[in-house]
C-alpha cells in the first residue's frame, strides 16, 4: 500500500462525492435534451470512478519509500507554508492599507523574516524594490492597483 | 488574398510602429523569462493579459506569441550555462549542453542553439503559412460532433503523453473540467456551483487557476528545495559555430524542425515531447549514439530546433480552429477573447490583420532574438547571477500585481493561492497540472459542442461514428490510448517525458 498516493486518492474521493450530490441538484435533463447539470454530473460520476481506480492501485502498490525527515526539508516546507501565509494576509491587506505599504511589508517579511537579512539590508530593499514596482505598475503601465486610506 | 499577398500585408502591419514595439518586448520579455528558471511562459503571459487591455488585439497578440517563441530561445542558455533548464521545453539541451560547456564549448553550444532557434522558427512560420489557409477550409466544415472528437482527442493525447500515472492525468482533466462548469451554464444561463455568489457566477477565472499552478507552486517548490544556481565560469568566447559544427547540425536541425512542427499541430503534445522524440531520434540515427550526453552538437542543435518548431506548430490548430493544443496556446486564446475576436476557421477572413501580422511578426521576432541571444548573451548570464532570494520575491508580486490588475477583486488573490497551494501539493504527490488546466479551459466549449451534437442527433450517441472526420478522430483517440499498451518504444518514451508544458 503507498499511503501518499491513499491519502491522495481519499481527499479527491471525497471530492467528488460531494461533486456528485451537488450536480444532482441541477437539472441534468435527459440525452435528446441535456440540460445544464447533464455535463457536471456525468463530469462528477466519472471523477469519482477514477478516483477509486486510484484508490485500489494506491492499495496494490508497493510501500514506497519512506518520506524523508531531514531538518532541510521540514525547514524548506516551513518556508513554503510561511510564504502561502504571507500572501494570504498581503491578499486581504491590499486593500485596506493600499499596494505600496501592503508590498512593503510582504517584501520585508520575505527578506527579513524568511531569509533571515539584516534590517540595514531588508529594509531598503523592500523599501526600493517597493517603490519600483509601483512606479512601473501604477504609474507607467496604468495597472489598476490599490491607493489605500492615506492615498498611497 | 493569395499567400505572397497576405505575407507583405502582414509585414506591412507588423512593421507598424507599436506593433514592432510589440513584438520586441514580448521576445525580451520571452527571453528573458526563458533564461530565468522558475518561472515560465505560461504564468508570464498570464500575467501581461491585463497589460492588453490597452492595446490593440494585434500588438496584443504579436506580443504574446514573441513571449512564447521567445522563452524558447531564452530557456536554452540557462540549460547550457547552468544545468537547469531556464523552461521545461529545454530539459533535453541541458544533457549536451552543459557538457559542451565543460569542456570549454559554450559558445558553439549558445551559437548553435540559437541558429537552429532561428532556423526552425523561421521555418515553422512558413510552415503555418502554408498550412493555415487550406485547413481553414477544411475547418469550416466541422459541426459540433466534430469539434466534440477533436477536443476528445486532445484531451486524450495531453493525458496519455504525460509522464507518471495515466490514471492520475485523466483524474486532473475530470476535475479541471468539473472546475470549468462553475459559473452559468453556457447554453442555458443557469447558474452552477455559485452557491449565490456573483463572483463565482463569472466561474473561476483562467489567470488565477494559471498562475496559481504554475506560477506559485513553482516558486514554492523552489523555496523549499532551496535553489542554488551555479553559472558555469567560463569566458564565453566563439559564439559562431564552426564549420564542422554546421556540418554536424545541420541534419539534426532540420530533422528537429520538421518534427517539432508536426508534433506541436497535435493536440496536447506542446512543445517539450517533440525535443525528446528528436534527441531520441538524433541518438538513434547517430553513428556515435554513446557518446551523447557527453557534450555532441547534435543533442543540443536537434531539441532546440524541435522546441521552436513546435511553437509555430501549436499556432495552427488555435488560428485555423479556434482550438488551444496546449496550455500556453490557451492564454494565447484567452488575449483573442479579452479583445472580443474569436479565432478559428473565420479568422483569416474577419482579422486578416491578425492572422497575417502574427505570422509576419514571427519572422521578424526570429531575427530579434538572434540580435537578443547572441550579442546580448553576456547580460543574460549577468542575469543568471541574481541570487534566487531577490527573484523569488519579484516573481510572487508579479504574480498577484497580474491577478488583480485583471479583475480588480482581492478574492482572485485567494484563488490563486488556492491553486499555488494545490499546485505545490499536486508536485508532491505526482500529479500533472497540465491536463488540469487545458481540459478547465477547453471543458465548456467540449460541453456546448456535446450538447449540441445531442440536440442535432435527437439524442443519438452514434452521430460521433456516422460523420467521416469525427470517427476518424475518435479512432485515433483510441489508438493514442492503446499505443502505450502495445508498443513498448512508446510506453519507454512515454516513461521519460518528465515534465508539463509550462514551467
Amino acid at each position: 500500500m503507498r499511503r501518499r498516493d491513499l491519502a491522495a486518492a481519499i481527499v479527491l474521493l471525497g471530492f467528488g462525492v460531494l461533486a456528485v450530490s451537488q450536480a444532482r441538484g441541477l437539472r441534468p435533463g435527459s440525452v435528446v435534451a441535456p440540460g445544464p447539470g447533464f455535463f457536471p454530473l456525468g463530469l462528477a460520476i466519472a471523477f469519482s470512478l477514477v478516483c477509486v481506480g486510484l484508490l485500489v492501485s494506491a492499495v496494490r502498490a508497493p510501500a514506497g519509500p519512506a518520506p524523508g525527515a531531514s531538518g532541510a526539508a521540514a525547514s524548506g516546507r516551513l518556508k513554503a507554508v510561511a510564504t502561502i501565509a504571507g500572501l494570504v494576509a498581503y491578499a486581504l491587506l491590499i486593500e485596506p492599507l493600499g499596494f505600496r505599504l501592503a508590498t512593503l511589508g510582504l517584501l520585508l517579511f520575505f527578506f527579513k523574516a524568511l531569509q533571515g537579512q539584516r534590517w540595514r539590508v531588508a529594509l531598503p530593499a523592500a523599501a526600493g524594490t517597493a517603490l519600483v514596482i509601483d512606479l512601473v505598475f501604477r504609474r507607467w503601465l496604468g495597472g489598476n492597483l490599490p491607493s489605500g486610506p492615506w492615498g498611497f | 488574398m493569395d499567400l505572397f499577398g497576405g505575407l507583405a500585408y502582414g509585414f506591412s502591419v507588423t512593421l507598424a510602429p507599436a506593433n514592432l514595439f510589440a513584438c520586441f518586448v514580448g521576445v525580451f520579455v520571452g527571453t528573458l523569462i526563458g533564461v530565468l528558471p522558475g518561472i515560465g511562459p505560461v504564468a508570464t503571459m498570464s500575467l501581461l493579459l491585463p497589460v492588453t487591455y490597452a492595446m490593440s488585439p494585434t500588438a496584443s497578440i504579436i506580443m504574446m506569441a514573441g513571449v512564447y517563441y521567445g522563452a524558447m530561445y531564452g530557456g536554452s542558455t540557462t540549460s547550457i550555462l547552468v544545468n537547469i533548464p531556464g523552461e521545461a521545453a529545454s530539459v533535453v539541451t541541458c544533457l549536451d549542453g552543459y557538457q559542451m560547456a565543460r569542456q570549454g564549448r559554450a559558445g558553439p553550444a549558445l551559437g548553435i542553439a540559437a541558429m537552429g532557434s532561428f532556423i526552425a522558427g523561421t521555418l515553422s512560420v512558413l510552415g503555418i503559412m502554408l498550412l493555415a489557409p487550406p485547413l481553414t477550409a477544411v475547418a469550416l466544415r466541422f459541426g459540433p460532433p466534430e469539434i466534440f472528437t477533436l477536443l476528445l482527442l486532445g484531451f486524450t493525447m495531453v493525458t496519455y503523453l504525460t509522464a507518471g500515472s495515466k490514471l492520475k492525468a485523466v483524474a486532473m482533466a475530470l476535475l479541471g473540467m468539473l472546475l470549468g462548469t462553475v459559473g452559468l451554464d453556457p447554453i442555458t444561463s443557469t447558474p452552477r456551483f455559485t452557491y449565490g455568489s456573483l463572483t463565482l457566477g463569472d466561474g473561476l477565472g483562467l489567470v488565477p487557476i494559471i498562475m496559481g499552478l504554475f506560477g506559485i507552486s513553482e516558486v514554492l517548490v523552489n523555496i523549499e528545495k532551496g535553489i542554488q544556481q551555479e553559472v558555469f565560469q567560463t569566458r564565453i568566447k566563439g559564439l559562431w559555430p564552426t564549420r564542422e559544427d554546421w556540418r554536424r547540425s545541420a541534419a539534426p536541425i532540420a530533422r528537429g524542425s520538421g518534427l517539432g512542427f508536426f508534433l506541436g499541430i497535435l493536440p496536447g503534445i506542446g512543445a517539450i515531447i517533440p525535443t525528446f522524440i528528436s534527441y531520441a531520434l538524433e541518438k538513434r540515427v547517430s553513428k556515435y549514439p554513446e557518446r551523447f550526453g557527453t557534450g555532441v552538437i547534435e543533442g543540443v542543435a536537434a531539441p532546440e530546433a524541435a522546441n521552436n518548431a513546435a511553437t509555430g506548430g501549436a499556432m495552427i490548430p488555435l488560428l485555423t480552429l479556434g482550438i488551444a493544443p496546449n496550455v500556453v496556446m490557451a492564454v494565447l486564446l484567452s488575449a483573442f477573447l479579452i479583445h472580443g475576436v474569436q479565432p478559428g476557421p473565420l479568422l483569416i477572413r474577419e482579422h486578416p490583420e491578425i492572422f497575417w501580422g502574427v505570422v509576419a511578426s514571427m519572422y521578424v521576432g526570429n531575427v530579434m532574438l538572434l540580435v537578443l541571444n547572441l550579442p546580448l548573451i553576456g547580460l543574460w548570464v549577468q542575469l543568471l547571477r541574481v541570487p534566487y532570494g531577490i527573484l523569488f520575491p519579484l516573481i510572487l508580486v508579479f504574480c498577484v500585481i497580474g491577478v488583480y490588475s485583471e479583475s480588480g477583486n482581492p478574492w482572485d488573490i485567494i484563488v490563486m493561492l488556492a491553486f499555488g497551494g494545490l499546485g505545490y501539493l499536486m508536485r508532491k504527490f505526482d500529479f500533472e497540472p497540465a491536463p488540469m488546466v487545458l481540459a478547465f479551459v477547453l471543458g465548456r466549449m467540449a460541453e456546448e459542442s456535446f450538447r449540441q451534437s445531442l440536440l442535432m442527433s435527437r439524442g443519438r450517441i452514434d452521430i460521433l461514428l456516422t460523420r467521416p472526420i469525427a470517427t476518424t478522430f475518435l479512432v485515433v483517440a483510441i489508438l493514442v490510448m492503446l499505443a502505450p499498451l502495445v508498443v513498448p518504444p512508446v510506453k519507454r518514451m512515454l516513461r521519460t517525458v518528465p515534465l508539463e508544458e509550462a514551467d
